[in-house]
């Protein structure tokens, strides 16, 4: 079973660093339906998955300059305090409403997706806000063979969209790397692999706000958290090797399933399916 | 670091260094769990110390980890690997700190100030 959880954990960290989510999506459901692991180790798992992603893939992001960071350190403003609203909130609003509603945001994002999907990379249009709060940066494509120029576009909506990820996180006990992303890409208009990899950058700290409440509540049990970590951390570095060569294209397309997938799930716990 | 400078290009390599350090130390204190696990069982000791006498404790309990960690338990080498990956990222704020106010970005250093103390408020106060 410990081979199984490590094998499928390198798949999860592959496809999380390089769609810039957590790979809990990947992780949960195997560890539940393919080995049997009780719901709530497999969430603590999940969480462990979400930091190991995001600071191995980010330890080579952040090197290659394709994290900006100052765009990460921003929005985790918008993160951080709307994950502590979220959990006061917590008892205040029925999961189930909040998860139907969201997968029906994500399945829309995704059709938003298909229509972007020709897009190599936005253009790069600076605005003040941007210029000011130093989110026009630029990163170096090796795909492209060239420095790619780039400026935050409607800061105010991208924050207020990532206030509301970090809201759900708290309240949901979620990375929500794919509404990070969906902030960056679709309101920010940001090149994917920016968005991926800052969105890679910032589910570490929104995990770890979370982590501590879940290793006190007993949810984090090595023997199953720790494969994972360890399958998670291998999938990460190699996948973070990988996307400097593939196209933003390639990054959405790895991306858009990933919706789909969280899209659906939501809504089946809306109606109170659990996966 | 020469002239208290920070360029850019050094702010990144030292935050992918504090990152690559927190999951390379993790990795390895897990992994080390694992594999004496085979040799001592979970709850034994590499010590040789006994095992206190009692039911054998959960798993999935952090409590008395500094006492377990003494007494070289793998689990208990598991867990503080586990431990080290989640102070990975909030170490990674906290250099980020001190990253920015070196490059001289004021307006930077204080939005990461208050970023790092939401997160530790959130970790340890938030229930």
């Amino acid at each position: 079973m410990t081979a199984g959880i490590f094998v499928v954990s390198v798949l999860a960290g592959l496809i999380g660093s390089l769609a810039g989510v957590g790979g809990g999506i990947l992780v949960i459901p195997a560890l539940t339906t393919l080995f049997g692991v009780d719901i709530h180790l497999a969430v603590g798992a999940s969480i462990v998955s979400v930091i190991a992603t995001s600071s191995g893939a980010a330890s080579a992001y952040v090197r290659d300059r394709i994290t900006d960071m100052r765009l990460g350190m921003f929005l985790e403003l918008a993160t951080t305090t709307g994950a502590v609203c979220g959990a006061l909130l917590a008892a205040a609003v029925a999961p189930e409403f909040l998860y139907f509603l969201l997968g029906a945001v994500v399945l829309l994002s995704a059709a938003m997706q298909v229509a972007r999907m020709s897009e190599e990379i936005p253009a790069d249009e600076p605005n003040a806000l941007a210029t000011r709060l130093k989110l026009s940066s630029s990163y170096p494509d090796r795909r492209l063979g060239r420095e790619v120029p780039y400026s935050a576009r409607r800061v105010p909506l991208g924050f207020a969209m990532m206030w509301f990820a970090g809201v759900v996180s708290g309240l949901l006990g979620i990375g929500s790397g794919v509404l990070k992303v969906l902030a960056m890409d679709g309101a920010m208009r940001l090149p994917m692999k920016v968005s991926s990899a800052t969105s890679n950058f910032m589910i570490g700290v929104t995990a770890a706000a979370s982590a501590g409440i879940y290793i006190g509540r007993g949810d984090v049990d090595p023997r199953i958290a720790g494969p994972v970590a360890l399958g998670v951390l291998a999938g990460a570095l190699t996948g973070a090797r990988l996307l400097h060569r593939v196209s933003n294209r390639s990054v959405r397309l790895i991306f858009l399933p990933v919706l789909v997938a969280v899209g659906l799930e939501m809504i089946g716990r809306g109606f109170g399916l659990s996966v | 670091m020469n002239g208290r400078t920070m360029t850019p290009e050094r702010f990144r390599l030292m935050v992918s260094a504090i990152l690559l350090a927190g999951v390379s130390a993790s990795a390895i204190l897990i992994a080390a769990g694992f594999a004496t696990s085979f040799l001592v069982g979970w709850q034994g000791s590499l010590t040789g110390a006994a095992a206190p006498s009692g039911p054998l404790p959960d798993p999935s309990n952090f409590g008395g980890l500094p006492d377990r960690l003494a007494r070289l338990e793998p689990l208990a080498l598991s867990q503080l690997g586990l431990l080290v990956l989640l102070a990975t990222p909030v170490m990674r704020v906290a250099s980020s700190v001190i990253g920015f106010a070196l490059e001289g970005d004021r307006l930077y250093t204080a939005l990461t100030v208050v970023v790092l103390a939401v997160l530790l408020g959130s970790i340890f106060f938030v229930r």
